[in-house]
């Protein structure tokens, strides 16, 4: 069968031009990446199996079609290899989907990276980095992957820096934002586990989400101590008044601690959700709630976060160290929640 | 020579022309539509220009929609019943 290619084609001289040629086109994210020659590009189909002009996603507020053949040339830009496009294509779906609602993070002044958090056998397969350094350098699937999403949302769905990407900061994870769960070592059910898959399966889950915070707890041998330190650092995060989903990243150190108390996800979920509540008059004292304080506002809360299932817990990071993170997730979740596809090989 | 496929979308067929609605020649006694975003002050915006809209030019009477979030085009029942209801609308951003 022959593989059309619709793409239009541009001829280049040699190899150095062709990546300054690509750099001129304003297709980069500001490095150099791999030139989008036609066998890697049908390479990148091959892998799975896909149609050219498959439709992986439809932005309906852009009205964008994202073609496999899209989302291939950019995840050769980016420097993946064919085998990690499955995980690309699951990620473009998450971000398609109305649920993500890509118009507000593809946007926003606010400034969402995309978030993705790799599950299941593939992680391992294709060495998603879940340990040491998380968040990177120095992992080529955690840096490729996430950055072909980001070059498909420039140059297919728009989300150009200055145009309709507005970001005021942004942030380091807008140029890639990929973690693999420590499913290995973790006491507890994987993420797409918890939402609705096998284990076996493979999934990746999608966030529009801020920059990771870092958070020390060095004294604690209890849970309950490790989570009170993530939960007073979490109160005041993101944006405190949205409701946004949060991810929290719990490594080594304080998993073996946590776990060492019998505590699961969902116990865990539960007390970071009580214990992140904001009093009305502190909101309203640190503008950040609309409108004088009165009475009863020193005891009427507000929940950092909807309801505990709006805090998605996974076990990453190095072994050493006493030290976990939570990442909040952009605007609101009326605005974008986060959402798991199935990595399909 | 190195050939490359051009990783960003190509103009396709013009869209589909999108037809706006005659502007009435006068808003004196218009049904006014106000579809506020849901962010801080957007209604307190709108409802002001609601307010002149009746004042300066003699509109009707002025009704609000809220929509589900600022990201977001209006949800249809808030197309439909400005369709049935209004003569004219307002839509903006406030933040």
């Amino acid at each position: 069968m022959t593989v059309e290619l619709s793409s239009k084609r541009h001829a280049i001289e040699d190899l150095t031009d062709a990546i300054e040629f690509c750099h001129q086109q304003g297709w980069t994210d500001g490095l150099p990446v791999v030139p989008p020659t036609p066998d890697r590009v049908l390479a990148m189909l091959e892998a799975v199996r896909l149609a050219p002009d498959h439709q992986v996603a439809y932005i309906a507020h852009r009205a964008v079609a994202v073609t496999a053949e899209k989302v291939a040339v950019n995840a050769v830009m980016a420097g993946c290899t064919p085998a990690y496009m499955p995980v690309v294509v699951a990620a473009i779906e998450g971000i398609g989907d109305p649920a993500w609602s890509y118009h507000g993070p593809g946007t926003s002044t606010a400034g969402a990276g995309v978030l993705i958090v790799v599950n299941g056998p593939v992680a391992r397969e294709l060495d998603i980095n879940a340990g040491d350094n998380l968040f990177g350098p120095g992992w080529r699937a955690n840096l490729t992957i996430g950055r072909a999403v980001r070059l498909v949302m420039r140059n297919v769905c728009g989300s150009r820096p200055g145009t309709l990407d507005r970001g005021t900061l942004g942030h380091p994870g807008k140029l890639s934002y990929v973690i693999a769960e420590n499913e290995l070592d973790s006491p507890w059910p994987p993420l797409h586990v918890e939402r609705g898959f096998r284990a076996d399966q493979s999934a990746v889950t999608v966030m529009a989400a801020e920059a990771p915070h870092q958070f020390y707890n060095q004294l604690s041998r209890t849970a309950e101590g490790v989570l009170t330190t993530l939960a007073d650092d979490m109160r005041i995060s993101g944006n405190v008044m949205g409701q946004t989903q949060y991810l929290v990243i719990l490594a080594g150190e304080h998993m073996r601690t946590i776990a060492r108390d019998g505590w699961s996800k969902a116990r865990i979920r539960h007390f970071v959700w009580e214990h992140t509540q904001n009093s009305h008059a502190h909101l309203k004292r640190t503008h950040r709630m609309a409108g004088e304080i009165l009475p009863g506002d020193e005891t009427r809360m507000r929940p950092l976060v909807e309801t505990p299932d709006d805090i998605l817990v996974v076990a990453a990071g190095g072994r050493a160290g006493a030290f976990s993170a939570y990442v909040p997730g952009w605007g609101s979740k009326r605005s974008s929640q986060a959402v798991t596809k199935e990595v399909k090989r | 020579m190195i050939e490359l496929l051009d990783p960003t979308v190509q103009p396709g067929p013009a869209p589909q022309p999108v037809a706006y609605a005659p502007r009435p020649g006068s808003l004196a006694g218009k049904r006014v539509g106000l579809v506020e975003n849901t962010k801080f002050n957007s209604d307190r915006l709108l409802q002001k220009i609601g307010d002149l809209l009746r004042a300066e030019h003699g509109a009707g009477e002025t009704r609000m929609w809220r929509k589900h979030n600022s990201s977001v085009p209006a949800h249809d029942a808030i197309i439909q019943e400005l369709r049935a209801t209004c003569d004219v609308m307002v839509a903006g951003i406030g933040d």
